[in-house]
């Protein structure tokens, strides 16, 4: 049972030649088809993300997998580019290595951001598309419920998965979602028109929110913004009725000055009515008087509040890493021994019955000619003969369940199989 | 094997289940979330069973039939509603706020109740079942609200100082926390309207027969009109006073309806009354002493 990985990560290879490598859905489906005309024997599973296409084959005999040359060839052929310009960027490697890769990589340990969750639905969506398409078999099978029984492991034993650690993820995931347990209902109010706003907004909209309203001092600009979100512009004058509304504002302008002051809010704040408001000024110099925010029910993120929440994100998260690092490396080590004992378990099983074999022919050709040997006798001499076998069968057996917990017990199956006349 | 069963039990185990949510602040473990809910699950059927022993053998499966088993049946509810939150949210730390509740129901039980069974003709009367019920929901639901409203406050007050969530003690949105406290508000007010309601006609009728009357100025009547005079300007405020239905203003409602809860349940120990005929000096200490044939 051999298990072969072969592929390109954000670590090996640069970002242009993952995107010519890039698999869409309908492509994975149509390469884990032209895979499996190659390669009939072998099993595959084809990942792809935006860091990395990777290739995982599995097969039982070593000729009926693909080289790192087979797979190079068919990545270049598949995109359409020069054999060359692929293969000096891919890796391969094999066994409990690959294992131990793609443990990693379904926990999240192995990606650009560490600790993001979108890896392991990924590698559940790329192993589910293998499926669906018959390339996979029992060791991938094993091998990738494996790897996401392992990341649901280190995502509850360890926090390195909850640490957002960008300005916008910590703002929406750490603190907007503990004020507001729902976003579809809520008014999302968003001034000026920067970079920042839009990712933070993105973060929105995934958590549900539907009502935008963009204020900017330049009306189209607003409108501009707006149509992208599904949202509506309104005036810069209108800016007071905006935030008597809003639930969420997400501000980010170029003002010299704060463009809400406390004067302006207190204004307003009667029509609030006390409801919450989440403010995200993520504007330098701040758009909001930081007075406001020991107003009631206002609570008033700057953007050094949240770059101090990520710094703290990311401490934390590095802190978790040896532990779920470890976690990673148990499992592999235990996978790989279950694996190998289940590699071994018929072969030792047709040498015991083997042995058997020859034991029963023998005392059964003893006891005919033998026939007035009494019960108590025959009863011994059985016994003699079962303890015999086993005795002389428990050094090699010992020996081959000791390879097989050590992981390197090829040479010595092979062996066996020469020695005793084992066929598979 | 019931009869073997006993308020230290169901308590340990609860305590057991406080002590494994608490350690939630310290590390992360796969296993603790399976305890937590095996010991608390543990403890209500152990709890379950004392109380079905307890109906059976005193008071002929009638439930609530001594302020003992009043404050056990609250506790129960509450357990109940920590079970059913934290199956939901398996991530939210309601254990460190709701258990030490449960576990504070079963000490004034255990430590200071009246086990003596209320006369059985009151026990059975249908007002007296719903004087009983409408008492006990009313119970939790405020109980259920000061829960929401430290939690709310201790979210509000993280959120305000800037706090990223801790790993371990995960709270529900200040959203999700408002709208338990504006229902808790309104529903302990109901129910304890009920309650005292039910309780003046349960009066009267008693009364009119001459048996258990119970005074109007009993420490019982008082301050249980105390709680809800106050229930119901809470709900008003809540009703026609927009902005105390939501931020930290219904939370500070729901803390204070506890203290008034607080305040009635010290009366209800600390002062003579007459209410469910009487205290009894004498109450045995060890429930399944009395709860043996």
């Amino acid at each position: 049972m051999n298990v072969q990985l072969v592929g390109c990560t954000h670590q090996h290879a640069s970002v242009e030649l993952r995107e010519r490598l890039a698999f869409s859905v309908n492509q994975a489906t149509e390469a884990l088809a032209q895979l499996r005309e190659r390669f009939p024997k072998a099993e595959a599973v084809l990942l792809s993300t935006c860091n990395r296409v990777e290739v995982y084959t599995a097969y039982d005999e070593p000729q009926a997998g693909p080289t790192r040359t087979d797979v190079a060839r068919f990545l270049a052929d598949f995109h359409g580019l020069a054999f060359h310009d692929v293969f000096d960027d891919l890796f391969q490697c094999s066994g409990e290595e690959a294992i131990r890769h793609l443990f990693s990589v379904a926990a999240s340990l192995d990606s650009m951001v560490v600790g993001e969750s979108q890896i392991s639905a990924q590698v559940k969506q790329a192993y589910e598309l293998a499926a669906a398409q018959d390339s996979v078999g029992p060791l991938t099978h094993q091998v990738f419920q494996a790897a996401l029984r392992v990341a649901k492991r280190v995502a509850s034993e360890t926090a390195i998965n909850e640490r957002r650690v960008s300005i916008s993820s910590v703002a929406v995931g750490d603190f907007a979602k503990n004020i507001f347990e729902r976003f579809d209902d809520k008014n999302i109010l968003v001034i000026g028109a920067g970079e920042m706003s839009e990712e933070t907004l993105r973060y929105l909209k995934e958590e549900g929110a539907r009502h935008v309203t963009v204020v900017n001092r330049n009306l189209p600009r607003a409108q501009e913004l707006a149509e992208r979100w599904q949202g509506r512009a309104v005036a810069w004058e209108e800016l007071g009725a905006a935030l008597a509304a809003a639930d969420l504002v997400v501000t980010a302008t170029g003002a010299e000055e704060p463009i809400v002051t406390l004067a302006d809010y207190e204004q307003i704040a009667s029509k609030r009515f006390q409801r919450d408001l989440f403010v995200l000024d993520l504007a330098v110099p701040r758009d909001f008087d930081p007075a406001i925010g020991n107003c009631l029910n206002v609570y008033l993120y700057t953007i050094e509040d949240l770059r101090q929440a990520c710094e703290r994100n990311r401490q934390e998260r590095d802190r978790e890493l040896p532990r779920a690092l470890a976690i990673v490396d148990q499992e592999t080590r235990q996978f790989m021994a279950e694996l190998n004992h289940r590699a071994t378990a018929p072969m030792i099983k047709r040498l015991r019955e083997g042995w058997q074999q020859v034991k029963d022919d023998e005392l059964r050709r003893l006891f005919n000619r033998l026939p007035t040997v009494d019960d108590t006798l025959r009863q011994e001499v059985t016994q003699f003969a079962d303890r015999l076998v086993n005795k002389l069968l428990h050094p090699p057996l010992e020996s081959l369940r000791d390879e097989a917990r050590k992981g390197v017990q090829h040479q010595l199956l092979e062996a066996f199989k020469q020695l005793f006349k084992l066929k598979d | 094997m019931l009869s073997r069963i006993s308020i230290t039990c169901f308590a340990a185990s609860y305590a057991v289940a406080l002590l494994l949510e608490l350690t939630r602040l310290w590390f992360r473990s796969g296993v603790r979330g399976a305890a937590m809910l095996a010991f608390a699950g543990a403890g209500l059927i152990a709890h379950t069973m004392f109380l079905a022993y307890r109906g059976l053998t005193t008071s002929g499966g009638i439930p609530l039939s001594s302020e003992f088993d009043w404050y056990l049946i609250a506790a129960w509810a509450l357990t109940v509603v920590y079970l059913y939150l934290t199956v939901y949210h398996p991530r939210t730390a309601f254990g460190p706020f709701v258990l030490p509740v449960v576990l504070g129901l079963v000490g004034i039980a255990a430590r200071f109740a009246d086990r003596t069974p209320f006369p059985r003709s009151q026990a059975l009367e249908v007002w007296g079942m719903i004087h009983g019920l409408s008492l006990l929901a009313g119970t939790v639901a405020v109980a259920t609200g000061f829960v929401g409203g430290v939690m709310c406050l201790v979210q509000a007050r993280r959120l305000k100082h800037k706090v990223a969530p801790h790993s371990g003690l995960q709270l529900p949105s200040l959203e999700w926390l408002e709208r338990l406290n504006a229902r808790a508000i309104t529903i302990s007010m109901m129910a304890l309207a009920i309650g005292f309601l039910s309780g003046i006609v349960l009066n009267l009728v008693n009364d009119r027969l001459h048996v258990d009357h119970l005074p109007w100025s009993d420490p019982i009547v008082w301050s249980s009109a105390l709680l809800l005079g106050w229930l119901v300007a809470a709900a008003g405020f809540t009703w026609f006073y927009r902005p105390a239905r939501q931020g930290r203003k219904v939370a500070y409602l729901t803390v204070a309806s506890f203290l008034f809860l607080v305040l009635a349940v010290v009366v209800r120990v600390g002062l003579p009354s007459v209410h469910g005929g009487g205290r009894s000096s004498e109450a045995s200490l060890e429930p399944q002493a009395e709860a043996r044939p």
